[in-house]
């Protein structure tokens, strides 16, 4: 097992660009850690510095605190598993997975020995023989994690591994490479785009976008605390709605008392713990912001829990989806919604917001729904720096 | 309906004449293609009698050829020198394929450009420089002479072709045997060499037809006693008169070598000249 760190790794290629930009980062040992991104964001460039087939341009990658920028990919004593599975067309799976053994000039009875062990563990045992073109996806999935643990390197670096196979089976592997990074408690570096693999697998997950570093979490926690803008909009689905809102003062009485956040008409009171435990929000007071609500902290207000339902807006439902465990509504929210840069926030363009609701909801197309807000739940950023105000 | 079941049947009809209208070209070409090596068939086995009266068949063609000529020591010259040179050329371009199609340094597109620029050069222009560069190194009257111009003529065919060919082959496998511990030495005899076969076959095939019905080199290159079979049989040709059959007699025993490379290397042959045509 082994600590894996990148301390400002940056990446330029020879036409200028840069991939990876001053990357600190540090894999616990028995770690599995979570790189997630668009595509082109520069993940997979910062996973092929760790595995050696791509030269860094500046700063250090350590193995067990041993820099190994000048090490070749072979003398790192890592495996890697690929986007395509890369399997040797002409190898038999066995073959396949003794591979890498044999130019280690491993005895062939532990040869034997390891590859029996990796097949029963990845249930290979009957395929062992054949050639990896008579296999399904999911089975040269399960040869390339075999070919990778039968190595016993000091850490696994996964690219994508999961990315060509179908919906069904992508959630069967992703348990079971969970399960077995578990296990076998090898250092872990995971590469995908996909914000649910990156959650349900990762100790930690890593956040990049155009190469820089975003945010570094466990997962609920870069759920729950996004620091900045880029972050809230990227994880969780549907992404949290990003409104541009106003602090201001509350009236002296009632619910207002403290202060609210104004979008377009409506207002809503900040509880004074999340004021309490942030000062740095007085400093916004009169200030416009960017208001973050996640869509399962929208309720309709007629189901809403306990606690919840005196903080409360209504909107004209534009649209409603039925997903079977819940139902999605869209509802106008009278002003601009915040645009980032992002092109995948469509929606958001639309002025509207999403919720997701207890499938109970009566809520129908076209009626203006009272929604219940949880406001402990609620996210602020700052609209010039785009980071958390809670942070 | 009855509007749509007519145009249905006429179409089926379309088709159908079109069928039989291919098919009578493709006999008419395979005529035309064929019909040389059935002359050479029939005449091969006349007397100069019978062929003048084209009736009858003999082995006397036979038995003037090899009266005249030594075809034994000539088919094992074209031979040698056609192992010589594919050798070379399958160790050059296999090397330089897979150095351009896989490895990553400053000028590697222009240099293949440069290699691939010499398919434009045709042998006849450069004969005569060939014949005195040779000659400095006194290789020219030798086999190695014919072997290194054959190698150098083939080589950049060979070359672009296998860079093709490797490049088709994912950059992912190669890093997975780099990661596996092989090196990029290594990676290339055990990943890179198996994989190719085919480009390999078809390289191979082409050369051996190429070298092996060459004149022009190996009438200049090489000894009266190490000519090759095509050579030999070109000196049958060069008195006043010519007898037929025994030259039609050699070049049925010269021609089955290059149609049984082809027979047992057609499939990958097909395979590799459709390279880059799609998945």
């Amino acid at each position: 097992m082994a600590q894996i760190e990148l301390e400002s790794v940056t990446k330029e290629f020879p036409d200028g660009t840069t991939a990876v930009s001053s990357l600190d980062l540090a894999v616990g040992d028995g770690e599995l850690l979570v790189l997630v991104g668009p595509s082109g964001c520069g993940k997979t460039t910062a996973l092929r510095m760790v595995a050696g087939l791509e030269d860094v341009s500046s700063g250090t990658i350590s193995i067990d605190g041993r820099p190994v920028n000048d090490v070749e990919p072979r003398h790192r004593d890592i495996a890697m598993v690929f986007q395509s599975y890369a399997l040797y067309p002409h190898l038999s799976v066995y073959d396949n997975m003794a591979f890498s053994l044999k130019y280690r000039r491993v005895a062939k009875a532990e040869i034997r020995q390891r590859v029996a062990e990796a097949a029963r563990i990845l249930e290979l045992e009957p395929y062992l023989q054949r050639k990896p073109r008579q296999l399904s996806g999911g089975q040269r999935q399960r040869v390339a994690m075999g070919r990778a643990i039968v190595r016993q390197p000091r850490a696994f670096l996964m690219d994508e591994p999961l990315s060509n196979l179908d919906a069904k089976l992508r959630v069967q592997m992703r348990a079971e490479i969970a399960q077995l990074q578990r296990s076998l408690g090898t250092t872990t570096i995971y590469v995908t785009h996909d914000q649910t693999e990156a959650m349900t697998l990762g100790t930690r997950v890593a956040v990049i976008s155009g190469g820089v570093l975003q945010q570094v979490a466990a997962p609920q926690e870069l759920y729950r605390r996004p620091a900045n803008l880029f972050v809230a909009g990227f994880i969780g689905s549907p992404p949290m709605n990003l409104i541009d809102a106003t602090l201001e003062r509350g009236s002296a009485a009632g619910d207002d008392a403290g202060p609210v956040v104004v979008f377009g008409p409506h207002r809503l009171a900040i509880p004074a713990e999340v004021i309490a435990a942030h000062p740095a929000f007085e400093r916004y007071l009169g200030q416009a912001i960017v208001l973050g609500i996640r869509p399962e902290h929208l309720h309709d207000a007629a189901l809403a829990p306990a606690g919840i339902s005196g903080s409360a807006i209504r909107l004209p439902v534009r649209l409603r989806e039925e997903l079977g465990s819940e139902v999605q509504v869209h509802g106008a929210i009278g002003t601009a919604a915040h645009v980032s840069d992002d092109a995948a926030d469509d929606v958001r363009s639309l002025a509207t917001i999403v919720a997701r609701m207890d499938p109970r909801t009566k809520i129908a197309e076209g009626e203006t729904a009272k929604i219940a807000v949880d406001t402990a739940e609620l996210q602020f950023f700052d609209p010039a720096s785009g980071d958390s105000i809670l942070a | 309906m009855a509007a749509i079941r007519q145009s249905g049947r006429s179409s089926r009809l379309n088709k159908k004449m079109a069928i039989w209208a291919l098919f009578t070209l493709m006999v008419i070409i395979a005529v035309v293609m064929l019909y040389p090596f059935w002359y050479i068939i029939d005449n091969a086995f006349r007397s100069a009698g019978q062929f003048d009266r084209q009736a009858g068949h003999s082995l006397s063609g036979w038995k003037e050829l090899f009266a005249n000529l030594p075809v034994t020591g000539q088919l094992l010259n074209s031979t040698l020198v056609c192992a010589a040179s594919i050798a070379i050329i399958l160790i050059v371009s296999t090397t330089a394929g897979f150095a351009f199609a896989k490895l990553r340094y400053r000028g590697s597109g222009m240099v293949f450009l440069l290699v691939v620029s010499a398919l434009m050069v045709p042998l006849q222009s450069i004969i005569f420089p060939e014949i005195v560069n040779l000659g400095n190194v006194h290789l020219t009257s030798s086999y190695a002479g014919a072997v290194l111009v054959y190698a150098a003529l083939g080589t950049p065919f060979a070359t672009f072709l296998m860079a093709t060919y490797y490049r088709g082959i994912s950059d992912e496998l190669i890093e997975a045997a780099v990661i596996d511990g092989l090196g990029y030495e290594r990676t290339f005899a055990q990943i890179a060499i198996p994989l190719s076969l085919p480009a390999i076959a078809t390289v191979t095939v082409l050369q051996f037809i190429q070298i092996w019905d060459d004149l022009l080199v190996a009438l200049f290159f090489l000894p009266t006693n190490q000519r090759t079979i095509t050579a030999g049989l070109a000196t049958l040709a060069t008195g006043r008169t010519t007898s037929i059959p025994p030259l039609m007699a050699g070049s049925l025993i010269s021609a089955i070598p290059a149609i049984v490379v082809y027979l047992i290397f057609q499939r990958h042959l097909v395979k590799g000249l459709t390279l880059g045509m799609g998945k």
